[in-house]
């Protein structure tokens, strides 16, 4: 994440959580990988910085 | 200025034993920058090896690769961590310094940045959960008895959990209210200075330093004073006679004898004046009932007292106020103001805790004596304080006193904002806390697509 703070361990885990309900909904997968579990693939696209999304912060 | 005159000066003024940030900060306004000395010409001129890389430093003259004190000091100061640390970095740092080079100074630096911030809570993090279990699983191993020696002669100090409720309840006066009282260089260093003083500050009345007896045949007070007890707490016989005289009765004194006599000849006031006079405070502070020299922890001469007046004490000559301390945190309040406060509670608490053998972070503790002290002054936690004064209605009526706080808030209408922890599980929604804090935002496209 250039020029951002790094996510605390809440972000993190509500982050990954949103995406993997997408994945599992069906939502198309950003990264090439083998993986079937949608928290696992919600990792890595993670560890990837492609998730589309991140958090609101106050001030 | 010319350059000779600028190396004279800094010269001087080690040589005459000017501190070192001090020389540095007079060096500093001389804007001495170009003088030509290098290290053995500094010692050449018979000045120490330590206070020669200060001035090279201070000039900025490099020897290569080495890294010098002041690095350390620019260096460290330079990081983002607490004050604490910092120090404590520096002295390791500088025993190693020989050994270092600027690579592995930046390194090591880098390491403990990086553990430090590791270290860190996150924001959101249910602190105050996490203080309240870290205090209250040791709190079940506490004793339960109200007292305990405290290896301090004989007084008694309140230990263990009645201590902890004691502290937790913000009461006004501790059950057992005691000093520690330091003394100045002179007479912390004299045992037998350290107890004159003592017995200046001990309460001392007529019944300690002479029998009172009423006598019913001629209706009068018979007082005789014993003379070794007044040799031994420094009062002459004319101070007491001063204090017999200023309770404004007939008095009639005698060689050995003190006689003070009734205005109404009743027996009732007889047995009044008796009890008076026997509890007239001749000499001392009044609530100190003991005083102790004891030899404290640093090796000095100090006074540990039962009962405490920190006021009073102070104005005591000999007493080094600075240094001296009551258990009585209302009272530190009073006369030292809440910052002083809030640090008693944490010193209060963490030595209980000590005390038991309970090892409690002081972070925690730390954490609890900030939300008695916010609002400026000492608050318990409670219905009286820090939960009777909850903002939402809710969050009251789930502590204590259901239906009052209902009932009073209905009255006077108030508004729930369900900001809190409290209100919102009540009323079913997530908690503003953890993950329960985050709020997610779909990111930028023109960033995705980056």
């Amino acid at each position: 994440m250039p020029g951002s703070e790094r996510y605390t361990k809440y972000e993190k885990a509500r982050i990954i959580g949103a995406r993997a309900l997408q994945i599992a909904a069906g939502a198309p997968v950003l990264i090439k990988t083998d993986k079937i579990d949608p928290i696992d693939i919600a990792i890595e696209e993670f560890e990837k910085g492609v998730i589309p999304i991140t958090v609101k912060r106050e001030k | 200025m010319v350059s000779e005159e600028r190396e004279k000066i800094v010269r001087d003024l080690i040589s005459s034993g000017v501190e070192r940030a001090i020389a540095k900060e007079i060096a500093r306004d001389f804007r001495v920058t170009e003088l030509s000395v290098g290290r053995d010409a500094l010692s050449a001129a018979g000045i120490a090896d330590e206070y020669a890389e200060d001035i090279l430093c201070m000039l900025g003259i490099e020897v290569a690769g080495e890294v010098k004190p002041c690095d350390i000091e620019i260096q460290v100061n330079g990081t983002p961590l607490p004050e604490k640390l910092k120090s404590e970095l520096k002295s390791k740092l500088r025993v190693v310094r020989r050994m270092l080079t600027r690579d592995k100074l930046n390194s090591i630096l880098k390491r403990v940045i990086a553990e430090y911030e590791d270290a860190r809570v996150d924001p959101r993090e249910a602190v105050g959960v996490v203080a309240a279990q870290s205090i209250g699983e040791p709190g079940t191993q506490m004793t339960l008895r109200t007292f305990h020696y405290a290896g301090v002669g004989a007084i008694y100090i309140t230990l263990g959990l009645p201590r902890i409720i004691e502290i937790v309840d913000a009461r006004k006066k501790p059950s057992t209210p005691a000093m520690k009282v330091r003394l100045q260089p002179e007479y912390a260093s004299d045992r037998h200075k350290a107890e004159i003083l003592a017995m200046e500050i001990e309460e001392t009345h007529i019944k300690d330093i002479g029998k009172v007896e009423s006598s019913a045949d001629d209706m009068c007070i018979l007082l005789s004073l014993n003379n070794r007890e007044l040799e031994k707490r420094r009062i002459t016989k004319e101070e007491v006679e001063e204090k017999i005289k200023s309770l404004d009765m007939p008095v009639d004194i005698k060689e050995d004898k003190i006689k003070i006599y009734t205005k109404n000849n009743s027996y009732h006031e007889l047995l009044r004046l008796e009890e008076r006079i026997s509890n007239m405070l001749v000499k001392g502070i009044e609530g100190i009932k003991r005083a102790i020299v004891r030899k404290g922890p640093e090796g000095e001469y100090m006074l540990y007292t039962e009962g405490s007046a920190l006021k009073k004490v102070a104005k005591i000559e000999g007493v080094d106020f600075n240094r001296t301390t009551t258990n009585n945190i209302a009272e530190i309040a009073e006369v030292l103001g809440i910052e002083a406060a809030r640090n008693a509670i944490i010193d209060e608490m963490m030595s209980t805790l000590e005390e038991q053998g309970l090892d409690v972070d002081a972070r925690h503790v730390t954490l609890i004596a900030d939300a008695m002290t916010v609002d400026g002054e000492v608050k318990q936690i409670g219905r009286h304080g820090l939960a009777g004064e909850k903002t939402s209605v809710l969050s009251r009526a789930a502590f204590e006193v259901t239906v009052d706080n209902l009932l009073e808030a209905a009255i006077h209408g108030e508004v729930d904002e369900l900001k809190g922890v409290t209100e919102n599980v009540i009323v079913g929604q997530p908690i503003r806390l953890g993950t329960g804090a985050v709020e997610l935002v779909a990111k930028n496209y023109g960033e995705l697509m980056r």
